[in-house]
């Protein structure tokens, strides 16, 4: 099977998930030829196990995101009976668009791949999973974290091409990201605050480790009615919003029905509370014992590892 | 998570497109709106005045009227947008009950077309808030009797009495209200800031918090000769504009009725008690079937009743009974409720210890329980029973 | 000019999936609503049309069901509306449905394209690039605010190091990520004048889409694996395992 993996490269070097990527391919029985758009990460691309070769595709197309210019220096540059990239947004767009380009299917977000081909995918944010079986060629996008990465023992040959396109996407400007708090309703992380944080300031660690982790900060009702610092915006709960984040982190909240009621369907729920009988451990996938002047600065610390 | 109203027999499936799309229109707003701000609005008393804007935006004020800015919705229509206001909070409901049953109503049956022309389109928007004054202090189920008075004085009238329990009046730009003129009750439309009106607030209401509850004082107030309602004369007057009301009232209860029996099922299925969810006891499934039993034909009666006004065969005694036993069953179902969430169902957390005090007004406003059953007394047997003068 | 938005028609986000026989139940499904992103496209096209005039068309393809959410966008402003007419819009792979909308645009005679990312029951993202590069049309995803300036348009795009204002020509297809502006409400009046506004319903054949031989195949739907019973940890030292687990096992970080 001749398989393609895009990298995902940028101006900072190759991302983690292109071995991830690599790993796939494997699982399909192909030995990739990896293609870095702008060169970008080559030097790393090589050394990914099973890797056949790394091509790194140079081009003035690759001045900025032109995402239907990309595909079509990437698509010229090689073949492959199937092209696997990561279900980014970038990838995504440079996928679908090389699939567009050649006529060929596209599955997206794939988290389980089998030689045939078999994909199994999420649908319905993750309420269902859909398996299909896909014929070549055909071009797949593969979420992080699916597959497990390749080593890092290889030694590939490196060509490069040279291969723009028109680009039809000019940036006027670059506005910097604002650092502007997500709301609790929209957050896909969630890390929620009680009354057992004991003072409103110590909320900063809450919002310290949400930087982190791109997520919005939370309260539970005890703490928004004992704290005017805590406004009502925050509260999660009955009177509050009712989330479903995939992520939802509660940090010295006891676990009252009525907060349980805005916040029990969140996909995956962790629990910091020094008082083991405390309810919010039935309801937690991750339960810790441990006051948050002990856990905080520990989370923190491992959530800035990865 | 997102409300699934309760509808057992798939009423849904009865409802055209545009009547199910305006009470989903109605249903997103209550949900945005409304249930995220309406304990605050009860703590302080107020109909917060962005409600009134964005209501008018929607365009439902007078939504069965045709004409003059209004859109000529089916009576289905307007039943719905009862529904879900009063499933967010009664007093939402009795606002736009009252501006568009109570207030637009007769101008746009009785009104002239000046007056017509005048108020109308302005009510329609919101840009213009009306009351209805009917009620006394000593005149409630018996309105006939009223002491408000007008005189003609040749180039205006002269207006004296005193209304109580209405809604809205504080706020209002306009008022219609009813007063007997030499003898005769006739509708007269009064305006904040004519000579000899005020409108203080009532207070201290444990009910409809979220509704301002006003009296209404005529001391030589005088009005232009035009602000008279032209067209209709006697008690035939305030009476057709409370059928609508009462209408919209039947429908509304059923909202007010399926938002407690939303928070029971989902607070029992959560609470565990005895290792167990509390929905699992016989002693509460019972309670609940019997609140979906009484929702599901309570809208049935509503539905049906709502063909009956959209086709014109309805007679004022099919609105008593749909009236009088939907509020009745949403009572005893918020009391239900209430006991279901044991001493969380006290907590402004919940609504319904909410819904609860409102529903006790509205078994009273708009006739009592008890006035509602001697109507249906004196349709079946054709004796009334309202007065001790026996009369055949 | 003619703006086409692309709409799809999804389980509403807050409803239960629930799946029989190897299959998602569709009849199961309690509320059907137009996908979020497509939304905020919905929204950013009569934006676009009031500021600068032209007029939006309303495409989907898909079942029966999916003619309420074009009455829908009709409620709020769309001037016209195109059913594509698909039974079963999960027999058929990206290339089909991307050859459906592009004739569609097509058919509408628009030069401009505004849709959702992704949809929000597949996830997938593949439509918006796919039809741009049908119809030879520049594409610009992850976008949350466009305006004309003359013959051309500036987008607001997100991108990993920031957002960015982008310039493109038509023709050209907008993919929008949720935008920063309050959706609109319909109206009574809105309501009422959907009524009138009737869509054309076009079947695949009558735009030329062979719709035969999809070359993907649904094998089966299952329901999402079992979460594994909560986890309790004691002391500040379980966090980092915690963590770990969150990222391996729930693939949440």
């Amino acid at each position: 099977m001749d398989v393609t993996v895009i990298a995902e490269s940028s101006e900072n070097g190759l991302h983690p998930v292109t071995a991830q990527l690599v790993g796939a391919a494997v699982a399909i029985g192909g030995a990739p030829t990896v293609l870095c758009a702008g060169g970008w990460g080559v030097e790393d691309a090589v050394s990914i196990s099973g890797v056949a070769k790394v091509i790194s595709v140079v081009g003035d197309c690759f001045g900025s995101f032109d995402g239907g210019a990309w595909a079509e220096a990437l698509s010229s540059a090689s073949g492959g009976d199937v092209i696997i990239a990561a279900a980014t947004p970038a990838g995504r767009e440079i996928a679908a668009t090389i699939a567009a380009i050649r006529g060929i299917p596209i599955v997206q977000d794939v988290t389980g791949l089998a030689p045939g081909i078999s994909v199994t995918r999420p649908i319905y944010s993750g309420k269902a999973i859909e398996s299909s079986t896909v014929g070549t060629p055909c071009a797949i996008t593969v979420r992080a974290n699916a597959f497990d990465a390749a080593g890092e023992d290889g030694s590939a040959e490196v060509s490069t091409v040279n291969q723009s396109a028109d680009v039809a996407v000019a940036v006027r400007e670059a506005i910097a990201k604002a650092s502007e708090r997500l709301d609790v309703a929209e957050a896909d992380i969630i890390i929620s605050g009680g009354r057992g944080m004991g003072d409103p300031a110590n909320f900063s660690h809450l919002e310290e480790i949400a930087d982190i982790i791109g997520a919005a900060v939370g309260a539970s009702r005890a703490a928004v009615d004992t704290w005017d610092e805590i406004p009502h915006g925050m509260q999660v709960g009955q009177t509050g919003k009712t989330v479903t984040p995939s992520l939802y982190i509660a940090v010295g909240i006891s676990g009252a029905i009525q907060h349980l009621a805005g916040m029990r369907t969140s996909k995956y729920i962790v629990a910091i509370n020094k008082d083991p009988d405390a309810p919010i451990f039935g309801v937690a996938d991750y339960g810790i014992v441990a006051t948050w002047e002990d856990a905080l600065p520990a989370l923190k610390a491992e959530l800035g590892k990865l | 998570m997102a409300y699934e109203a309760l509808d057992f027999y798939d009423i849904d499936s009865l409802l055209s497109d545009e009547e199910r799309m305006v009470r989903d229109m109605v249903r997103d707003w209550v949900d945005e709106k409304v249930i995220p701000n309406i304990e605050e609005a009860c703590r302080d008393g107020v109909f917060p005045d962005e409600w009134r804007v964005d209501l008018g935006e929607m365009g439902i004020l007078g939504a069965p009227l045709k004409g003059y800015g209004c859109p000529g919705l089916s009576y289905i229509a307007y039943g719905l947008i009862c529904q879900e206001l009063e499933r967010g909070d009664s007093g939402v409901r009795s606002f736009a009950s009252v501006q568009g049953s109570l207030a637009m109503y007769p101008i746009w049956d009785f009104g002239s077309e000046e007056q017509k022309n005048h108020y109308l389109p302005r009510m329609a928007t919101g840009e213009w808030v009306g009351c209805f004054g009917l009620t006394e202090p000593d005149y409630g189920s018996n309105p006939g009797d009223m002491i408000t008075r007008a005189e003609d004085k040749g180039d205006h009238y002269l207006l004296n009495g005193a209304k109580m329990w209405i809604t809205n009046g504080t706020i209002a730009d306009l008022a219609v209200v009813w007063a007997k003129l030499d003898g005769v009750i006739r509708g007269f439309i009064v305006e904040k800031g004519d000579p000899g009106f005020t409108a203080p607030e009532m207070t201290g209401k444990h009910s409809l918090k979220a509704s301002v509850t006003s009296e209404l004082v005529f001391q030589d107030c005088r009005i232009p000769k035009d602000r008279i309602l032209p067209d209709v004369k006697g008690l035939k007057g305030p009476f057709s504009c409370l059928n609508n009301a009462r209408f919209g009232i039947s429908w509304g209860a059923v909202g007010a009725a399926q938002s407690c029996f939303n928070s029971a099922k989902e607070y029992a299925l959560s609470r565990i008690q005895f290792d167990h969810p509390i929905a699992s006891f016989q002693l509460v499934q019972n309670k609940l079937a019997w609140m979906l039993r009484e929702i599901t034909k309570a809208q049935l009666l509503a539905y049906h009743l709502g063909q009956k006004k959209d086709d014109g065969t309805w007679i004022p005694e099919h609105i008593s009974l749909a009236k009088m036993n939907n509020v009745d069953i949403a009572l005893e179902i918020a009391r239900m409720a209430r006991d279901i969430h044991g001493a969380n169902g006290i907590l402004d957390e919940y609504p319904v210890m909410r819904h609860m005090a409102n529903l006790e007004s509205v078994k009273t406003y708009e006739g009592t329980h008890d006035i509602h059953n001697l109507i249906l007394g004196r349709h079946i047997t054709g004796i009334q029973a309202f007065t001790r003068e026996f009369t055949e | 000019m003619t703006i086409a938005v692309l709409l799809k028609q999804v389980p509403d986000t807050t409803s239960k999936i629930s799946v029989s026989g190897g299959r998602v139940d569709e009849s199961a499904v309690s509320k059907w609503s137009m996908s979020p992103y497509d939304e905020y496209a919905l929204e950013s096209a009569l934006q676009l049309k009031e500021s600068g005039g032209g007029d939006v068309v309303a495409i989907t393809c898909g079942p029966a069901r999916a003619a309420k959410m074009l009455t829908d966008a009709a409620a709020v402003g769309a001037d016209s509306l195109l059913h594509v007419l698909v039974e079963d819009l999960n027999a058929l792979d990206s290339t089909q449905v991307q050859a459906i909308l592009a004739a569609a645009v097509s058919h509408c005679s628009a030069q401009v394209v505004f849709c959702g990312k992704q949809a929000a029951d597949t996830n997938a993202g593949s439509t918006g690039p796919g039809v741009a590069h049908l119809m030879g049309a520049s594409c610009v995803t992850m976008v949350s605010e466009v305006a004309s300036e003359g013959d051309s348009f500036t987008a607001m795009r997100a991108s990993s190091g920031g957002d960015q204002r982008v310039a493109v020509s038509a023709p050209c297809l907008f993919a929008f990520d949720k935008g920063t502006t309050e959706l609109r409400r319909p109206n009574v009046r809105g309501i009422m004048m959907a009524k009138k506004k009737v869509a054309e319903t076009l079947g695949a054949s009558d735009l030329g889409v062979d719709t035969s031989a999809s070359s993907v195949s649904v094998d089966s739907h299952s329901p999402p694996p079992e979460k594994p019973p909560g986890q309790r940890f004691e002391g500040v030292d379980s966090v980092a395992v915690v963590v770990s687990k969150l990222r391996d096992e729930a693939n949440v970080i």
